[in-house]
């Protein structure tokens, strides 16, 4: 068997890492926040197409990751507006949010329709760093959004667990009402985070548009890495450092499919390969829901239900 | 720092009737003038897009029979969807249990030959169909019933598993489900006897009275049988639940089976009636997430789930058109149901709470 094949796959794997990173911190956020926003997949897929406008348009890669990251938010700030403002129901709003946002990114994508993107992002160089064999190109062979997302979910990690700011968005997802007796605002907390969350979410679809796919294929552009993300957040039980070795598991089960296709082995049919990363996750979210395991993951308690103070 | 007006919600005792109407209708609308807005932005005319979608949608007689020939299997995935949501169970898996209804029914359609009558082959494919839907949402089901795991993510994750299982036995050479020696992988049709006609020269199958006759039943089941008043005690409170005896492992596994069979079923209608075979262009038609819309803008209540659910077939049946009446994409379609949705979702707090602006009181501590 050709073994630099498999040192691509993982080179890959940490590649289509880097979108379920994204989109997996920005869930982390929000959920931490107590804020559930099920519309992960619905805001891929319209910063997907966002990004993949502008920059074409403009011809600069800058613009596009902006775009697509604003375009991420700007449906996350539907989400906060629903559910933290008007207290509907988190659950059927996240639902109501993929199938808008597919439907606005299949209406505003019609005319590029299997068209490719012109601007997209590079690997960067390291020079002879690169070349060296095995680790060159999984280490050495990424581009800066990559890069960038790992560092981003380090600094999550101490954001989250070693600052004042942290530690004050984790009561509000365990425990709303000390927020609120502290004098802090449950609302304004939980709507700024969704922001956020939204942000990176939209970063992360703008990065699977520009260096990944380049071309836009409707709904299969991002084929349900938003529910894949939403079960990684799950897996790291609800932190980051966890969700980064997370994200690499399922991106090589995501790339799969297609290091298999490249080194022509058929005796696996190609619809079970490409079910496998669906499997994987259902296995794992199973696996973990075992009540032995229950308790050690941390979901925040508040998660899901809205924040009403009593008014006496 | 504080503003002098805040904005207080006061929950309602009772909510008035007319609201109960006038929300939907008002969201409605409200996600239409957003839709025409953003029309208007992207370069589109509102005026004939709607013209269009509402002449080929509902004010004809040709738009009107597709509509409730589409609506059948809408209602299909929205009772299913409802019927999970009332207990709290969010099912969210319809799409692909709605695949797996047209594998089951074609393969019974299929597998049974022309050797039976059609009274004989039609109750069976709707029935394998909706069988094949429930064994879709069984893992996820009993996992839910047993340990606890949120249904929502694993329902889901099963619709791509399903629509790449759909994949493999259109597109596998030599496959149970295709047409032998053709040029290019097609379904297989079913024999005669396991199709219905349709009314005349529309699209609009028997199957639509049946669907409404289950819709009723499933109404009838949930306010007028004890297992209903399970249901209905286990969603209000799940401890209550427990301290009168009631086994909510059960319920939860029962209703999680039922609505899976229901988005089945509306798999098989497809056999039965349009399509005829195992048609992979499915996946690309989005009925089953159509079902989730359909059910929460009717509050998953079963009588309301055939009005939204004819409303949203006539907003489909009107956007798949427009490409050819306009130059505007179908996809509006899809956009306006997740619009309405949403606007519904934010008309919701107006129904529950009475909202008003009070000054703030400078004294007040």
């Amino acid at each position: 068997m050709n073994e630099n094949i498999w040192v691509l796959a993982s080179a890959d794997s940490v590649a289509i890492a880097t979108t379920l990173i994204l989109a997996a911190l920005g869930a982390l956020f929000t959920e931490r926040s107590g804020v559930l926003n099920l519309g992960i997949e619905g805001i891929l897929l319209t910063a997907a197409i966002s990004s993949f406008l502008a920059a074409d348009t403009s011809g600069s890669i800058w613009l596009g990751l902006l775009i697509g990251s604003l375009a991420g938010a700007l449906l996350a700030c539907i989400h906060a507006l629903l559910t933290v403002v008007l207290r509907a129901n988190q659950i059927v709003a996240g639902l109501a949010l993929v199938i808008f946002g597919t439907g606005l990114a299949n209406f505003l994508g019609k005319p590029v329709e299997g068209k490719t993107v012109t601007t997209i992002i590079h690997p960067l160089s390291f020079g002879p760093l690169s070349d060296i064999p095995l680790i060159g190109p999984i280490i050495f062979g990424q581009d800066i959004i990559t890069y960038a997302s790992i560092a981003i979910a380090i600094l999550s990690s101490l954001y989250l667990f070693r600052s004042r700011p942290g530690l004050e968005l984790r009561a509000t997802g365990d425990d709303p009402a000390t927020v609120d007796a502290q004098g802090l605002s449950v609302a304004s907390i939980r709507i700024r985070y969704t922001l956020f969350g939204g942000l990176l979410v939209g970063l992360g679809g703008s990065w699977l548009m520009l260096a990944q796919s380049a071309a836009w294929h409707q709904a299969s552009t991002t084929n349900g890495i938003g529910w894949i993300a939403l079960a990684l957040v799950v897996f790291a039980g609800w932190r980051p450092i966890r969700l980064i070795f997370g994200a690499v598991l399922f991106g090589f089960t995501l790339q799969l499919p297609f290091t298999l296709q490249a080194e022509q082995i058929t005796f696996i049919p190609s619809a079970l390969m490409q079910m496998l990363p669906y499997l994987a996750t259902l296995v794992a979210l199973i696996a973990l829901s075992r009540p032995s395991m229950r308790n050690k993951l941390g979901a925040p308690q508040a998660l899901g239900t809205p924040f009403v103070r009593d008014e006496r | 720092m504080r503003s002098p007006i805040r904005i207080v919600f006061e929950q309602r005792n009772e909510t008035p009737k007319y609201l109960s109407t006038l929300v939907p209708l008002i969201s409605v609308i409200a996600a239409l003038v957003a839709g025409a807005l953003f029309l208007l932005a992207t370069g589109y005319s509102p005026i004939d897009t709607y013209t269009n979608m509402l002449s080929d949608g509902f004010a004809s007689s040709r738009g009107i029979t597709d509509t409730l020939g589409l609506s059948t299997v809408l209602i299909c995935t929205g009772i299913s969807a409802a019927f999970a949501f009332q207990m709290n169970l969010y099912n969210i898996g319809g799409e692909g249990q709605l695949y797996l209804g047209m594998i089951g029914g074609a393969w019974a359609g299929l597998a049974l030959g022309d050797r039976l009558p059609s009274f004989v082959m039609i109750p069976t494919v709707l029935l394998l169909g909706a069988l094949a839907g429930a064994l879709w949402i069984l893992i996820p089901a009993y996992v839910r019933s047993r340990l606890g795991t949120s249904e929502i993510v694993t329902t889901l994750l099963l619709t791509y598993v399903a629509a790449s299982l759909v994949d493999h036995f259109v597109y596998t050479p030599g496959s149970f489900f295709v047409t032998k020696n053709s040029a290019f992988p097609q379904g297989r049709l079913v024999p005669d006897s396991a199709s219905l006609t349709a009314f005349g020269n529309t699209s609009l199958y028997p199957t639509f009275f049946l669907v409404v006759l289950v819709t009723l039943t499933l109404f009838w089941l949930v306010k007028r049988t004890e297992y209903g008043y399970r249901i209905q005690v286990i969603a209000d409170s799940p401890r209550a639940a427990h301290y009168a005896g009631i086994n909510a492992n059960r319920t939860t596994l029962s209703v999680m089976l039922i609505s899976g069979a229901l988005s089945g079923l509306g798999g098989a209608v497809l056999i039965v009636g349009p399509f005829g075979r195992l048609d992979p262009g499915i996946t690309m038609l989005g009925y089953g997430y159509a079902g989730i819309v359909i059910a929460a803008l009717a509050r998953n209540n079963f009588s309301a789930v055939i009005v939204s659910g004819i409303l949203f077939a006539g907003l489909r049946s009107g956007g798949d058109k427009l490409q050819i009446s306009t130059d505007t994409p179908i996809h509006i379609g899809v956009m306006l149901q997740g619009a309405i949705l949403l606007f519904a979702l934010g008309g919701e707090a107006f129904r529950r709470y009475r909202i008003h602006a009070v000054r703030t009181e400078r004294t007040a501590q």
